[in-house]
């Protein structure tokens, strides 16, 4: 399945609901889920179930008549909470997920680039790595554009701890980094 | 340190209160270190933003090459093409003269007593097990047996056969795929 189609469940969800309003959430927000639950480390299989089951409830929710506001921040709680439950590999890091595994760059970068690039991930990850859970999932929820209100209901903290985690994290990722 | 920092990252992402939106903003105009600790919040948050990617593409699933399918079916037409091949190859002779053979081989290649003596001139191809069945030997105790179509002259010098003889070797292979045993038979 490419990255941009849609599951067979939405459109016959769709048809029974008379709505699209799914369909293009599916088509805008999977991308942006399924990095952040990865990032969570989860599988990729794992990620893909958790953003389908996401969108059928999404489509059950508003099927009942429930609360359409924030929509995207129901959405990004639904499955950060089924990856939770879901998850026996909670735990691994994100910031070794890319050790030895893959060619980073563009294929037109030079070998300067490369390295540097490799050295800048490394010392990143090195910085993740001594980040707190909720420190990395705030950033992690921040890099999928969602509001601090958004990531606060998300993570189920306020508002304003999520404005004080996210400047921790970033000081200290800046520190870990040297830039 | 500047007292404002702490609010730089909210001002950056517009989470601030629109009265200490217009405080940070008038400070960061004339203070080098927060415009300094601005533009590195902004590379980090880029540099994250890429890291999220470049995990997310190193778990992608590995595409098969466009030629992969297509091998696969010419690997697997050829292999039925060879089998079938192989299955003609297993038919004896219509024509056969066992004397001048068995003359020939030695005492464990001499075709089994309990052989019907009319052969079909049709094809007869068994599997090992069925002869075992038939012959009740001690051939018995194969675990795996294979046969092959072997011609004569490929194994006899001209005329020691007549023409035409074939005869079917059976392996007994070992649990470690050495060949524990070789029969002849006609």
């Amino acid at each position: 399945m490419s990255d941009d189609s849609v599951p067979l469940a939405l459109p016959l969800l769709r048809l029974a609901a008379g709505s699209s309003e799914v369909t293009n959430l599916y088509r805008e927000l999977r991308k942006p889920l399924l990095r952040y639950l990865i990032c969570l480390g989860i599988t990729r299989d794992e990620a893909q179930d958790v953003v389908q089951d996401a969108f059928v409830s999404l489509q059950r929710h508003l099927s009942s008549g429930g609360d359409q506001e924030n929509i995207r921040g129901w959405l990004f709680r639904v499955a950060h909470n089924q990856a939770r439950n879901r998850q026996t590999s909670y735990d691994r890091r994100f910031g070794e997920a890319l050790d030895g595994k893959k060619d980073l760059q563009a294929n037109d970068a030079t070998p300067e680039e490369v390295v540097l690039e490799k050295e800048k991930f490394r010392r990143l990850a090195a910085g993740i790595q001594a980040l707190t859970n909720s420190e990395r999932e705030c950033l992690l929820l921040r890099a999928g554009g969602l509001r601090y209100r958004e990531i606060g209901e998300v993570l189920g903290i306020a508002t304003s701890t999520v404005g004080d985690t996210v400047e921790r994290a970033m000081t200290k990722l800046a520190e870990k980094c040297n830039v | 340190m500047c007292d404002v920092q702490g609010k730089l990252i909210g001002w950056i992402d517009r989470e601030l209160p629109a009265d200490q939106t217009g405080e940070v903003e008038r400070h960061v105009e004339r203070c080098e270190e927060c415009r300094r600790w601005v533009a590195t919040y902004g590379q980090l948050g880029e540099a994250f933003d890429s890291y999220c990617d470049a995990v997310m593409a190193a778990k992608a699933p590995r595409r098969v090459p466009g030629w992969m399918p297509v091998l696969a079916g010419a690997a697997v037409a050829a292999s039925v093409m060879l089998l079938a091949f192989l299955r003609t190859r297993v038919e004896p002779p219509s024509i056969v003269a066992p004397a001048v053979a068995s003359a020939s081989l030695p005492n464990s290649v001499t075709p089994p007593a309990a052989e019907p003596a009319p052969r079909k001139a049709t094809m007869r191809r068994r599997h090992a097990a069925r002869g075992v069945q038939e012959r009740g030997t001690e051939v018995q105790a194969m675990d795996t047996a294979i046969e092959i179509a072997i011609p004569a002259e490929a194994m006899f010098p001209p005329g020691a056969v007549p023409n035409g003889m074939n005869f079917i070797a059976e392996l007994r292979i070992a649990p470690d795929g050495s060949v524990k045993q070789v029969r002849l038979r006609q």
